[in-house]
C-alpha cells in the first residue's frame, strides 16, 4: 500500500503544472523552518532581503518554510517561543556599515541548538540578493544535502525590449539583481567564456554579417571573434574555456563548427545540406546537436571528426533545443502541430543509458533548457500569457519554480 | 560615429570604474559550529557584477535618403508555418525586386533579411529563417543580382512587424525582407 501511495505521489507530481514559489500541502512532511529578523529597523533592502531570503529557502526544497518572519533580538541565546513550534529557525541581522558596504550576520538553529553562525559583507546594496543566495548554499550545507553552488552562478540573458532591440543582463538566477551590459541595436545569445564568468560572447546582428564578439566585464574591452553571412552563435564552451561550438553558414547552410579560441582557427563538425544547429559538448570529444536530417528537427549525436551521427531522441517529431550532462539529455518537443495551443513546446529529460523520458513542464512554450555544471539543475525560459519567466528544475526534488521577468521577453540565456 | 560612441562609453565605463570597487564581494566569515562561536576558516566569494555597459546605439547616415525611398520599393515575401520555400506568387515579388536592384538600385548592397514568427527564440528558429532568407537570395541570384552584393542574416523571432497573438499577425513575421546598404 505505501508503494502504491509513492508511485500515485511521483505520478501527481509529474504531471502537474510548474510550481511556483508558493509550496503546497505536499511538503508538509518536510521539515518546518521560521526566520527570525533581528534588523530593527523595516527599510525596503530589509524587506527585499527577507523576500528573497525566504524564497532561496524554498528553492533549497528541504524546508516546510514559515511565510511569516518573527522579529527577536540577534544576540537572544535561545529562540523566541513562537519559532520553538519549527525544527529550524534561521535569524538574521542586517545592519549598515561606515563605509556604504552592508553587513548581514546569520545564525541558524536546529532545534534550538545553534549550527551555523556566520556574516557576509557586500560593497553595494543591489548584491543582496547574492547574500541570500549565499546564505541558502550555506544553510544547505549544514544540512547534509546536495551542492547548490549552482544558486551563487551569474546568469546571463539577452532580453527583447523592442523590435530589433535587445539588452544583455547579468543577473541571477532569480532575475532578482540585473545589470545591463550591452543596450542599444540587436545583439543576442550571450555565453559565458569561462567559469570565473568575468567574460562572454555574444552575437550583434547589427552589421553587415551576424559577428560574434567577446566582451571582458572586467575591463570593457571588446574584441571580434568571427563573422559569418546569415548566422553566427556561439552554442556552447567547452569546460577549459579553451573551444567554441559555432552555428555558422558562409555558404548558406547551418553547420556547427569548432572554434579553437587561442589560434582562431576552426574545422567543420557537421556536414548536412539541411539545418544542423545547437550544438552541444557532452565531453571533448562527443557533442549533442539539432538537425532536421530525418525531415524533422530532432537530437543527435557525434564524435567530432567522425563521419557517422546517432539518433539520440525517438519520442517526439518536433525536437528543436537540447542541452546533455554525462548521460543525461533535456529537449524541448513540441507537444502538438496546432501552433495556437497553449501547451505547445514541453521540456523532457531522458538518459541515454534507459529508455526513461520524463516530462518536466506542463504549460506554455518552454525553451532554452541549461544543465547546471553538476547536472542537478535545469534553467530554462518559460513564455506563458504574456510572461516571460527563468524556470529552474530541481530534478532530484521534482520541483520547478518561476521567476517572472517584469518587462521584455528573454531570448536567451547562459549560466 | 557609432565607434566613437563606443569608445567613449567604455572609456567612461573604465574611468568609472577605476574610482570604485567594480568587482564587489561578499565577504564571507565563517564562524560555525554546535553552538559555539568562532571566527575561522574566513574566506571571500567574488560575485564580480560589473557596472561597464557599452552602448551600440546605430546612428543614422544623412545620405541614405534617396536609398531609403529605393528600399521602400523593395517588396517583403511570406512563408507559411514551418516552411521556407517560397510559392510562385512570393517568387514573382522576388524577381521584381531582382529587377530594381539590377537598375535603379544597382549601386547599393542588399541585406536580406529572414525572420520567424514567436513560436520559439532557439537556434532552429534562427536556422529556418536563415533558410527563407537563403531561398530568396538563390532567387535574387537566379534574377541576376550578383551575389557579391548580397548579404543575409536571420533575426529569428526579434523582428516582428506584428505583435497580436493571431494567426494573422503570426504570418505576417514570417517574412523575409530586402534592405540596401551603401
Amino acid at each position: 500500500m505505501r508503494y502504491i501511495l509513492l508511485l500515485c505521489f511521483v505520478i501527481f507530481n509529474l504531471n502537474s503544472a510548474d510550481l511556483t514559489l508558493d509550496i503546497s500541502k505536499q511538503v508538509d512532511s518536510l521539515p518546518s523552518l521560521v526566520i527570525e529578523n533581528s534588523s530593527g529597523v523595516n527599510t525596503t533592502l530589509n524587506k527585499r532581503f527577507l523576500r528573497s531570503l525566504i524564497s532561496d529557502m524554498n528553492v533549497l526544497s528541504i524546508f516546510n518554510v514559515d511565510r511569516h518572519s518573527l522579529i527577536v533580538d540577534f544576540d537572544d541565546t535561545d529562540i523566541s517561543r513562537e519559532a520553538r513550534k519549527s525544527n529550524y529557525v534561521l535569524r538574521f541581522k542586517i545592519e549598515s556599515l561606515d563605509d556604504s558596504s552592508y553587513r548581514t550576520e546569520i545564525k541558524f538553529f536546529e532545534y534550538n541548538k545553534m549550527v551555523l553562525q556566520k556574516s557576509y559583507t557586500i560593497h553595494k546594496e543591489n548584491l543582496y540578493v547574492f547574500v541570500a543566495h549565499a546564505i541558502a548554499y550555506d544553510v544547505n550545507k549544514v544540512m547534509g544535502e546536495e551542492s547548490v553552488e549552482w544558486m551563487k552562478n551569474k546568469v546571463i540573458i539577452a532580453k527583447l525590449s523592442a523590435r530589433n532591440e535587445s539588452e544583455i543582463v547579468i543577473t541571477d538566477y532569480t532575475l532578482t539583481y540585473q545589470h545591463t551590459v550591452i543596450k542599444g541595436g540587436l545583439n543576442v545569445f550571450p555565453q559565458w567564456a569561462n567559469k570565473a564568468q568575468d567574460a562572454f560572447y555574444y552575437t550583434s546582428l547589427g552589421g553587415f554579417k551576424p559577428t560574434l564578439y567577446r566582451l571582458d566585464t572586467r575591463t570593457g574591452k571588446k574584441r571580434k571573434i568571427i563573422s559569418s553571412d546569415g548566422m553566427m552563435i556561439c552554442s556552447d564552451v567547452s569546460a577549459d574555456g579553451e573551444k567554441l561550438l559555432l552555428t555558422m553558414a558562409p555558404s548558406g547552410q547551418p553547420d556547427i563548427y569548432l572554434y579553437d579560441v587561442r589560434s582562431g582557427r576552426y574545422q567543420r563538425v557537421t556536414k548536412y545540406r539541411g539545418i544542423d544547429v545547437s550544438g552541444q559538448f557532452m565531453d571533448k570529444e562527443n557533442i549533442v546537436f539539432i538537425s532536421n536530417r530525418m525531415g524533422y528537427p530532432n537530437v543527435f549525436s557525434k564524435k567530432i571528426g567522425a563521419k557517422s551521427v546517432e539518433q539520440m531522441v525517438y519520442y517526439g517529431k518536433n525536437n528543436v533545443a537540447c542541452s546533455a550532462h554525462k548521460e543525461y539529455i533535456v529537449y524541448k518537443s513540441r507537444e502538438t502541430s496546432n501552433a495556437f495551443s497553449p501547451n505547445t513546446f514541453n521540456l523532457h529529460l531522458i538518459s541515454t543509458k534507459t529508455d526513461f523520458i520524463r516530462r518536466l513542464t506542463a504549460t506554455g512554450v518552454n525553451e532554452f533548457p541549461r544543465f547546471s555544471e553538476d547536472g542537478s539543475v535545469i534553467l530554462f525560459i518559460k513564455n506563458y500569457k504574456n510572461q516571460s519567466s527563468i524556470g529552474v528544475v530541481r530534478l532530484a526534488y521534482n520541483k520547478n519554480y518561476l521567476f517572472p521577468l517584469k518587462m521584455g521577453k528573454i531570448q536567451s540565456l547562459d549560466w | 560615429m557609432k565607434k566613437v560612441l563606443l569608445s567613449s562609453a567604455i572609456v567612461a565605463a573604465l574611468l568609472f570604474t577605476g574610482c570604485s570597487s567594480k568587482d564587489p564581494s561578499i565577504d564571507a566569515t565563517n564562524g560555525a559550529g554546535s553552538g559555539q562561536n568562532a571566527n575561522n576558516n574566513a574566506n571571500t566569494e567574488a560575485v564580480n557584477a560589473t557596472d561597464i555597459m557599452v552602448n551600440e546605439n546605430n546612428t543614422a547616415d544623412s545620405n541614405e535618403m534617396s536609398m531609403s525611398a529605393l528600399e521602400s520599393q523593395m517588396q517583403s515575401v511570406y512563408f507559411n508555418f514551418d516552411q521556407f520555400s517560397l510559392s510562385n506568387s512570393m517568387s514573382e515579388k522576388v524577381s521584381d525586386n531582382a529587377a530594381l536592384a539590377t537598375t535603379k538600385a544597382s549601386a547599393y548592397m542588399i541585406k536580406v533579411e529572414g525572420n520567424c514568427d514567436e513560436w520559439g527564440s532557439d537556434e532552429y528558429n534562427y536556422a529556418l529563417g536563415l533558410k527563407r532568407a537563403n531561398n530568396a537570395k538563390a532567387m535574387l541570384i537566379e534574377n541576376g543580382v550578383s551575389s557579391e552584393r548580397i548579404s543575409m542574416v536571420s533575426y529569428g523571432e526579434s523582428n516582428p512587424v506584428c505583435n497580436d497573438k493571431t494567426k494573422e499577425c503570426w504570418a505576417e513575421n514570417r517574412r523575409v525582407d530586402f534592405k540596401l546598404l551603401p
